[in-house]
């Protein structure tokens, strides 16, 4: 299936798509959507590194939340225009990512995780503790982005279709991305690494590569996502935050990209519906990743895919 | 020499008493990690679950002594048990998925203590009051027995690896565990009883710091990254690696204070830790190519 785009992406969007139109779709749920989608992508862009390349993350939430203070900034100064936001976002994230990785990627497994997990609490050190950028409060009460001028993204609908658009344009590029020449490179080097760099491929250029990909994709999220709740604060930032994307990504399926926006939206749905009902929501959304873990090693998807006889559940 | 007794000397025996609370907690983590190839993000969480069962006993029966040994054994039991539901059927799975399973129990674990404790700061008194004359200034008394008693700790650890027949079985279940099996060892078994000894020492780092620190559900999540990065500078899976790490960690964070405000020094121990996965990533001791 060579098909960038199958019938079931176009049903899925287009369903999507029609969500705001059906009546019980309250202002409360158009945000609700908006979150799990926005950390949908996010676990997606994470995909590519670990479920594609082989690279656990731990410091993704430096990247989101980079970006969520990139939009706040701007916002904060009176630079309303979403495109700004994103560019400013993408520059500062880029650099980041690029620094971090030109590091990381020496180092594998393990230490991999951990200097990236490093780097990010230093970057949450410093927004927790510079008061320019508003210490421990971060940065509140911004101004809604415009899309243009004079058009404000400030209601749940037209938010919800910016995160919607946002989602199908970064799921179609890593489509794209990985069963491109380059995305094949990648799992070979989460197979053999030493044997695609005996082939011949620089293998850090690869992963500096797909490191970049992934930050940025996270990067345009953090920026959306202060756009919607109009502060940037450095919990954005915390490595717990990294920990939770990377269990969207174990929920939803390592290596299928669908599986971890599935991971994504499940998780924000269960944290929040939990939450509404129990104060100790923490323990259910613990004891639910505990039982994945025992019980569904692949992910939703790649347990589905298991049992379907199919391969492609399977990753490292 | 004023300079030197009034504030560098106290700030320097500060981070020897730290550090040596710090190579317990450390040494756990090391040897899990050894053992399970796991890094266990729920430590930290074992770690505030010993300060709690600390109050608990202390306020059972009014004596600290007891619950310097009781709260150690509760805490060990919980680990016993979630090693035996948890991590024993991922035994040959990828190392990721022990870190992800880690990182669930921390949540649901901390959450715990949260609802039955409740989220406000509490404080266990010191068992021992007044200062001693020492060098020239007057140190408390808690934090040096703090520091000798953590030192025998780690002395008798020390001795149990290199003089018992159960450390030298631990030690040889962390080289090859497979062979060991095959020489008849219940291995499943030393794996449990490790990570419940290895919860102990956790629980034992936090009831002895209850008294310096404060005690609150998130404490754990604040050291437990401190530990992993004396773990990862002492290298991976090396038990003295740790220990010295952690001395060097805790001298230098008690050093730093000094000329630093807090979060240049956290940003100043990252860097460290930086450097170190840079430049040397398998530690002052650790083996080459371990979990690369």
């Amino acid at each position: 299936m060579n098909r960038t785009i199958s019938w079931r992406t176009v049903v899925v969007f287009a369903a999507l798509a029609a969500l705001p139109l059906t009546p019980w779709m309250s202002k409360y749920y158009m945000l609700l959507a908006f979150d799990a989608l926005l950390f949908g992508a996010v676990a997606m862009s994470l995909d590519l590194l670990i479920g594609y390349t082989g690279m656990v993350s731990f410091g993704h939430a430096a990247f989101f939340g980079l970006g969520a203070y990139s939009a706040a900034v701007l916002l904060e100064r009176g630079v309303l225009s979403l495109w700004l936001c994103l560019g400013l976002a993408v520059v500062v994230v880029g650099a980041y990512a690029l620094t971090v990785s030109a590091f990381a990627t020496n180092r594998r497994g393990i230490y991999f995780a951990l200097l990236t997990l490093v780097f990010a609490e230093v970057v949450y050190t410093f927004f927790r503790y510079t008061q320019t950028f508003g210490g421990s409060d971060g940065i509140q009460g911004l101004p809604a982005p415009q899309l243009l001028p004079g058009m404000a993204l400030d209601t749940p609908v037209r938010i919800y279709y910016l995160v919607l658009a946002y989602l199908l344009l970064a799921y179609l590029a890593c489509r794209v991305l990985v069963r491109s020449h380059f995305g094949r490179v990648l799992v070979a080097i989460r197979e053999n690494e030493a044997r695609a760099r005996f082939i011949g491929y620089n293998v850090q250029r690869y992963k500096m590569g797909v490191c970049l990909i992934s930050a940025i994709l996270s990067g345009l999220a953090g920026a959306l996502y202060a756009g919607r709740a109009a502060y940037a604060t450095p919990d954005l930032l915390h490595w717990s935050i990294s920990g939770e994307f990377i269990i969207m990504v174990m929920i939803g399926g390592l290596g299928t990209l669908v599986g971890p926006i599935i991971g994504g939206a499940f998780f924000i749905l269960l944290q929040e519906k939990v939450s509404s009902y129990v104060e100790w929501y923490s323990i259910v959304v613990g004891v639910v990743l505990v039982l994945i873990v025992l019980f569904a090693p692949r992910g939703l998807l790649g347990f589905r895919r298991a049992w379907r006889g199919r391969p492609g559940g399977e990753a490292a | 020499m004023e300079y030197l007794v009034a504030i560098l000397l106290p700030q320097l025996l500060h981070g020897v008493v730290f550090g040596a609370a710090l190579g317990l907690l450390a040494l756990g983590l090391t040897v899990i990690f050894g053992l399970l190839g796991v890094m266990n993000f729920a430590h930290g969480e074992l770690f505030m679950f010993g300060a709690y069962a600390g109050i608990v006993v202390i306020g059972l029966t009014q004596s600290f002594w007891v619950a310097l040994v009781v709260a150690p054994l509760l805490v060990a039991a919980v680990g016993a048990v979630t090693e035996v539901a948890t991590l024993r059927p991922l035994y040959r799975r990828e190392p990721l998925y022990g870190l992800i399973m880690t990182f669930g129990l921390a949540l649901a674990f901390r959450e715990g203590a949260r609802q039955l404790f409740g989220g406000d700061m509490r404080r266990i008194l010191p068992p021992i009051e007044g200062s001693t004359p020492l060098l020239g200034m007057m140190y408390p008394n808690y934090r040096l027995f703090l520091l000798a008693f953590s030192s025998l700790l780690l002395l008798a650890i020390w001795l149990f690896f290199t003089r018992t027949r159960a450390g030298i079985i631990v030690r040889a279940a962390v080289e090859d565990a497979e062979m060991l099996d095959g020489l008849g060892v219940n291995v499943p078994r030393v794996f449990t009883l490790t990570f419940a000894g290895s919860a102990a020492l956790a629980a034992l780092a936090g009831l002895l710091l209850a008294p310096v620190f404060t005690v609150y559900p998130q404490m754990g999540v604040e050291m437990i990254l401190l530990a992993f990065i004396v773990v990862i500078l002492g290298g991976m899976g090396s038990m003295g690696g740790s220990v010295i790490a952690a001395f060097v960690i805790g001298i230098a964070q008690s050093l730093l204070t000094l000329w630093m405000n807090p979060q240049r020094v956290a940003i100043a121990i990252f860097g460290i830790m930086i450097v170190v996965l840079i430049v040397r990533p398998r530690g002052f001791f650790g083996r080459e190519g371990v979990l690369e």
